[in-house]
């Protein structure tokens, strides 16, 4: 029991909870205050999207859906909306770098920040779908890019943390 | 989709889930804001100090050019209460209220909120109105026990049911001075017992039971019809309400109001009207809370009626602290 308990502590899912927590802290601390032409920068969703793109769609996808659950919690939005929107975004990210055999460190900054602005497009989309509607406006364009060239800026830091929180320790059961 | 479909439904298991999330955390979000603090002050001092100083400037002079007026505007506010109490209306005055700190904004681009640092512990429900010192600025939509989220007013997901006070284009009637003959007089007005005239006033002892006899005295022109006009407002020339609903449209573009009677014509709404909560049972705000004013009147063909897009009078993207009236409307108290 208590060995089975110790394998899901140091699993990388649980690993990848208490990392969320931390950037989930940062988006809505600092990048909720930081506001560059009045549009914040999803770090989340570039977190998301790092992990995507330095590992495959199917962890992409659920590294989005866990975030973007955690990231519903905390807002007023349908509990799942951004789980749903995460998820497409980590799975794209992989996609985006999927055709190369060995990606370069910047093909995979370039592949997380334009998965993450698609995302941050994709967010007004999907509320409307759900009866949220009003978002579907022009300044869509301006939170893509601020998103975009925010994940430039910071999606190499973010690709170091996302390979170290979803590492896999050969031999732990993970 | 299912927790989507759940979440929308008002289910209350997603609202434990969330107070659950809320509790873990919370504290991991107090830390990193310590730690953030500096970082975040850095960059409102490099974005913003300019505009600051600039602000600090013209608000000095406009408190040098208020302070009359507010000595004068809190009279009238008073005397208003007071009415309004004597009347058994309800007011502003009579609600209790919860003072709250904003301490954190929005984290998304796709929605409107505040986070302020009072929650159930306080006393506060979801649905309860939330003002600033100028105006209402939105509604609770999420409650935690030491902090709640507050939905703006600007939100697209917000409606309100408002009143819009204004004037009627209708010239009033000036009746003419009446015969004297037709004048009435205090005595067929008041149970008299002894009256005396002089030439310039008219004197009346009045006894009414339960009153100790004093004396009134009313100009001549009044008693005698003199030879002054009366000038009537006639019913429609007093404040008309149009009342219709008010529609945040996302951050940077004006709330606007629809008329619930499409027959309202724009000619009647003038450009500066005031903006009040409506009230009623099922409104999300009691009556009369200041929203904003008319600052354009849209007119739209057909029978659709006119669009008025509203100036709040309340500084959404500069919010500190704020005042949440203990006012749970129906509509949220049924949930």
């Amino acid at each position: 029991m208590f060995e089975r308990l110790l394998r899901v502590v140091a699993s990388r899912w649980f690993r990848l909870v208490l990392v969320a927590l931390v950037v989930l802290a940062l988006q809505t601390t600092l990048f909720s205050q930081i506001r560059p032409f009045g549009y914040a920068v999803q770090i989340l969703a570039v977190f998301v999207a790092c992990a995507g793109a330095t590992h495959s769609v199917q962890v992409g996808a659920v590294v989005g859906l866990v975030s973007g659950l955690m990231y519903d919690a905390v807002l007023a939005t349908p509990l799942g909306l951004t789980a749903l929107v995460c998820g497409a975004v980590g799975a794209l990210a992989a996609v985006l770098v999927q055709p190369f055999r060995d990606p370069a460190w910047w093909m995979r900054v370039l592949a997380a920040s334009l998965a993450a602005a698609f995302g941050e497009a994709l967010l007004p989309v999907m509320k409307s779908v759900v009866g949220l509607g009003g978002w579907l406006q022009f300044r869509i364009v301006g939170v893509a890019l601020v998103t975009f060239f925010g994940g430039l800026v910071f999606a190499l830091p973010l690709l170091t943390v996302t390979r170290w929180t979803l590492r896999e320790r050969i031999g732990r059961g993970d | 989709m299912f927790l989507v479909t759940l979440d929308l439904a008002d289910s209350a298991s997603t609202s434990r889930v969330r107070r659950a999330f809320g509790v873990v955390f919370s504290p991991v979000e107090q830390v990193m804001r310590v730690v953030t603090r500096p970082l975040g002050n850095a960059w409102n001092a490099f974005r913003e100090y300019d505009d600051v100083v600039d602000e600090n400037d013209r608000l000095k002079e406009q408190v040098a050019l208020q302070e009359g007026a507010t000595v004068a505007a809190a009279a009238s506010v008073r005397l208003s209460q007071e009415l309004l109490a004597l009347n058994g209306l309800p007011t502003l005055a009579g609600i209790n209220s919860v003072t709250a700190q904003v301490i954190g904004e929005t984290p998304t681009n796709f929605s409107q909120t505040v986070e302020i640092n009072q929650g159930s512990n306080a006393g506060i429900r979801v649905g309860m109105p939330v003002l600033n010192a100028a105006g209402l600025i939105g509604k609770v939509t999420e409650v935690f026990g030491d902090r709640a989220l507050v939905m703006l007013i600007s939100d697209p997901d917000y409606a309100l049911s408002v009143k819009v006070v204004t004037m009627s284009s209708r010239t009033p009637v000036t009746l003419p001075p009446l015969p004297v003959e037709d004048t009435p007089t205090v005595d067929t007005v008041l149970e008299t017992t002894d009256t005396s005239s002089t030439s310039s006033t008219s004197t009346t002892t009045t006894t009414i039971k339960g009153f100790t006899p004093g004396t009134t005295t009313v100009p001549p022109e009044v008693v005698a019809g003199g030879a002054s006009n009366i000038t009537v407002p006639v019913a429609s020339q007093l404040a008309v309400r149009e009342t219709g609903i008010l529609e945040g449209r996302g951050p940077g573009t004006r709330p606007i109001v629809r008329f619930l009677d499409a027959t309202t014509r724009a000619s009647a709404i003038e450009v500066g009207a005031p903006i009040v909560s409506a009230g009623g049972s099922r409104s999300l705000a009691p009556p009369d809370v200041v929203v904003g004013v008319v600052s354009r009147v849209v007119e739209r063909l057909g029978t659709a009626g006119p669009v008025l897009e509203i100036d709040l009078v309340a500084d959404l993207s500069n919010l500190s602290f704020l005042r949440v009236l203990l006012y749970q409307p129906i509509t949220e108290s049924e949930k």
